[in-house]
């Protein structure tokens, strides 16, 4: 398996309860997962730890037989190569649109960085905004640009910390189509968290639903899809 | 698993430089502590007989009547400036801050000179009505005098801290506060007051700290307060250990004020607003009314800013050409360079502690934090001693060494300007740090993150993203730490090498000398400056809140 997390258990210092424990999950190379939960059900923290934002109080997380986090050893996280887009993008506001996609590739030459920046920007169909400012562009190709910075430097894994909550809802539906395309054109290994279904079913291969800090089922989208499930666990009703 | 890596990762180059820090902020602390409970000596002993009682009811007073009438007036204006509309409010809205450039002892001799028997007033009355008028009334050089000139030039802290509370609270709160029939006087003193409260106190305590640290205005009209008695104690009769126990009272004083602000602040805030606040417009008042809040801010305006300004401008003109030489040229220089060596160290040093405790949450970057901003609460005559007694220790221990290898010291602290600028950055770093802390936590963590995970070093970071993104609360905590220095006198009388003067300590010390209007060009520089800086930091802070 390309990502192994083994019963990771996370518990914030002046909480009495663990938000995540006994969570375990394994990802394929290029699979992509959402996981479905609603607030504070501990989505975010999963990726938190996963960019080694966060350090478990136990469990072990292992990328491409690289252990990144277990009892005796912590990556940090600029050493882990995983990408992360965040919920509200975190685009340096002082740097161009190329600027902040050549961020990340600090190890290339000057002719490779030009070039990885024409690769990602053609994916993004951005071509024609690399001199703009963060805040000279949309909600939509905001996103556009904090997905191409974070794929730029070909992560081993991508994490996406609710992607669409800041976009209206049309955008919503072109760009998580548009997402799905490119990730599985660049065979990235992604998780998503999202409260929201139809996000998950539009973009995931496979689906967990997070309860109370662990993996309550995992589903096809399809499945998803056909019982409106969230209805249903929301509601106590199992399938 | 985790308290081992949290362990790991809290032991980095930012926790070790601010731990060094922070060693240096809490040394005057420390050594006060030491002396206070020493063996006490037989000036002590008198002083504690024949003086102390004194110098606590003088400071008390000053402190306590100081803090009911800035109050009084600050918490008035910010209410009338946010809530009314009237002719030249917004004028008044930032020329009601100017005050601040005007250091209080400036402002004391000033006064003094106009209302002394051959200052303008006076001279006015005998010579063109010729009226003789009876001295006690125009007599300023007392504790009433001292409280009077306090109030009016720090009074602008409690107006800039409850305006910016009041402008960030929700017109609803008033709205509905008139629907259910209350009128203006009514809801000032039922609604505004209690809500500002926790406001109000960090300003009174603000002023309160001033009034304890103040040296030149006490010392100008001869009032008898802790920190004259710390001066005269060691500059006049040598003994450092009385110096000390009575800093260490003061620390106690200090430390009882700091209590009170956060008894009586309880949980509030300064601020419990949120995003989606509905910013109080204000009402146009009618004609008279108008007039009466016109009136009243023109009265303060001009008793706190116009009249001893214009009083200043005038004395210079009458010495200018004896005063600005090439000497005049190099206290500009003097004063400018400690500035701004002291307000880039500061920064400097802020950026670090603050970038530390941000990134590096738990228990120790907490107590950081904390301490870091002790350092404006100790009085500059406190860090003064303390500073000093510790640079002759290490210029003792150096001679040794240096006699031991039968060489000359190469440098002498005691009477260098390093133990000037180290006792300035003690003093204020908190001013330097707080305004880059409130950077910080404007923009978050999440950018830090993002750059992290991009694959970029702490270090890198820093530079690449932090440093960028806070530059402007950097560049405001420079701004704020340099006028600070530019005004500041206990310090700098008690540490600055010989024959090296500043614009504050040549001011002084003219108008110590009853050398009055020869002390207005110095006195106008700083206050030009000081206020040309306040000027642009209200418009940028105003521009920020705008957005």
């Amino acid at each position: 398996m390309f990502v192994m997390i083994e019963n990771l258990k996370y518990q914030y210092n002046k909480s009495t309860k663990a938000i995540i424990q006994n969570f375990s999950l394994k990802i394929k190379k290029g699979e992509i997962i959402s996981i479905l939960g609603e607030s504070g059900s501990g989505k975010s923290t999963i990726l938190r730890l996963l960019a080694g934002l966060e350090t478990p109080n136990s469990g072990s997380i292992s990328i491409n037989d690289n252990v990144i986090v277990n009892h005796h050893h912590f990556l940090p996280p600029e050493k882990r190569e995983v990408g992360i887009v965040f919920q509200d993008y975190a685009l340096f506001p002082h740097m161009t649109v190329e600027r902040n996609i050549k961020y990340g590739l600090r190890k290339m030459s000057r002719i490779q960085k030009q070039q990885r920046l024409d690769e990602m920007l053609q994916l993004v169909r951005l071509e024609d905004y690399k001199n703009r400012y963060p805040y000279e562009l949309s909600g939509g190709q905001q996103q556009r640009v904090a997905l191409a910075r974070a794929l730029a430097p070909a992560p081993s894994l991508l994490l996406f910390d609710e992607p669409f909550s800041n976009l209206d809802a049309h955008l919503q539906i072109k760009i998580r189509n548009e997402l799905r395309e490119i990730l599985k054109h660049t065979n990235t290994t992604s998780i998503f968290v999202t409260h929201d279904q139809t996000d998950a079913v539009a973009l995931a291969d496979r689906i967990i639903l997070l309860e109370n800090g662990s993996i309550g089922n995992e589903l096809k989208p399809s499945e998803l899809a056909s019982t409106n499930y969230m209805l249903q666990y929301r509601t106590g009703l199992r399938i | 698993m985790r308290l081992i890596q949290q362990v790991k990762q809290q032991i980095n180059i930012w926790a070790i430089l601010s731990s060094m820090f922070i060693l240096v902020i809490l040394l005057p602390a420390m050594l006060v502590g030491k002396h206070f409970f020493a063996k006490p000596n037989e000036n002590w002993l008198h002083i504690k007989e024949y003086l102390l009682l004194d110098i606590l009811s003088n400071t008390l007073v000053l402190m306590a009547m100081t803090g009911i009438l800035t109050t009084a007036i600050g918490v008035s204006l910010a209410w009338l400036i946010t809530v009314y509309q009237f002719p030249l409010r917004n004028f008044f809205k930032w020329a009601l801050i100017l005050p601040l450039a005007i250091p209080p002892f400036i402002g004391a001799y000033t006064y003094h000179g106009i209302l002394n028997y051959t200052g303008v007033i006076q001279s006015t009355l005998r010579n063109q009505f010729d009226v003789q008028v009876e001295q006690k009334y125009f007599d300023i050089m007392n504790i009433g005098g001292a409280i009077f000139i306090f109030t009016i030039f720090l009074y602008p802290y409690m107006y800039v801290i409850t305006k910016s509370f009041l402008e960030n609270q929700s017109s609803s709160i008033i709205e509905n506060a008139r629907i259910l029939g209350g009128n203006s006087i009514e809801i000032f003193f039922r609604i505004i007051l209690p809500i500002s409260r926790a406001a109000i106190i960090g300003g009174v305590s603000i002023i309160a700290l001033e009034v304890i640290n103040d040296y030149g205005v006490v010392k100008y009209f001869g009032i008898q307060t802790f920190i004259t008695a710390i001066f005269q104690t060691w500059a006049g009769m040598s003994d450092l250990d009385s110096a000390f126990k009575l800093a260490g009272t003061l620390m106690v004083v200090v430390i009882l004020l700091l209590l009170f602000e956060k008894f009586a602040r309880g949980r509030k805030r300064y601020s419990y607003s949120t995003s989606k606040i509905r910013p109080i417009i204000p009402k146009k008042l009618t004609k008279s009314k108008a007039m009466l809040a016109s009136g009243y801010c023109a009265v303060i305006f001009c008793l706190a800013f116009l009249i001893p300004f214009a009083q200043l401008f005038l004395w210079m003109v009458m010495t200018y050409d004896k005063i600005v030489t090439v000497e005049f040229f190099g206290l500009i220089k003097n004063s400018f360079f400690v500035a701004a060596i002291s307000a880039v160290i500061i920064v400097i040093v802020g950026v670090i502690i603050a970038n530390y405790t941000r990134i590096y949450q738990g228990i120790y970057a907490k107590v950081i934090s904390k301490v870091t901003v002790i350092g404006y609460s100790i009085p500059g005559a406190v860090i003064a001693i303390s500073v000093l007694s510790i640079f002759v220790a290490l210029d003792n221990y150096l001679l040794s060494v240096f006699n031991y290898f039968q060489m000359d010291p190469l440098i002498i602290f005691r009477t260098s300007i390093i133990m000037l600028i180290t006792a300035y950055v003690i003093r204020f770093l908190t001013v330097g740090y707080n305004s880059i802390e409130s950077g910080f936590e404007k923009i978050g963590n999440s950018f830090t993150e993002a750059s992290k995970t991009l694959g970029v070093s702490t270090i890198g970071t820093f530079f690449k993203v932090d440093v960028p993104m806070v530059k402007g609360a950097i560049f405001g905590g420079f701004i704020l730490v340099f006028i600070d220095i530019l005004k500041e006198l206990p310090l700098t009388m008690l540490l600055q090498p010989f024959n090296f003067f500043t614009l504050a300590t040549r001011a002084f010390r003219y108008a110590n000398d009853e050398m009055v209007s020869e002390a207005a060009s110095a006195s106008l520089i700083i206050i030009f400056i000081s206020g040309i800086c306040i000027y642009f930091f209200h418009k940028i802070s105003e521009k920020g809140s705008e957005k």
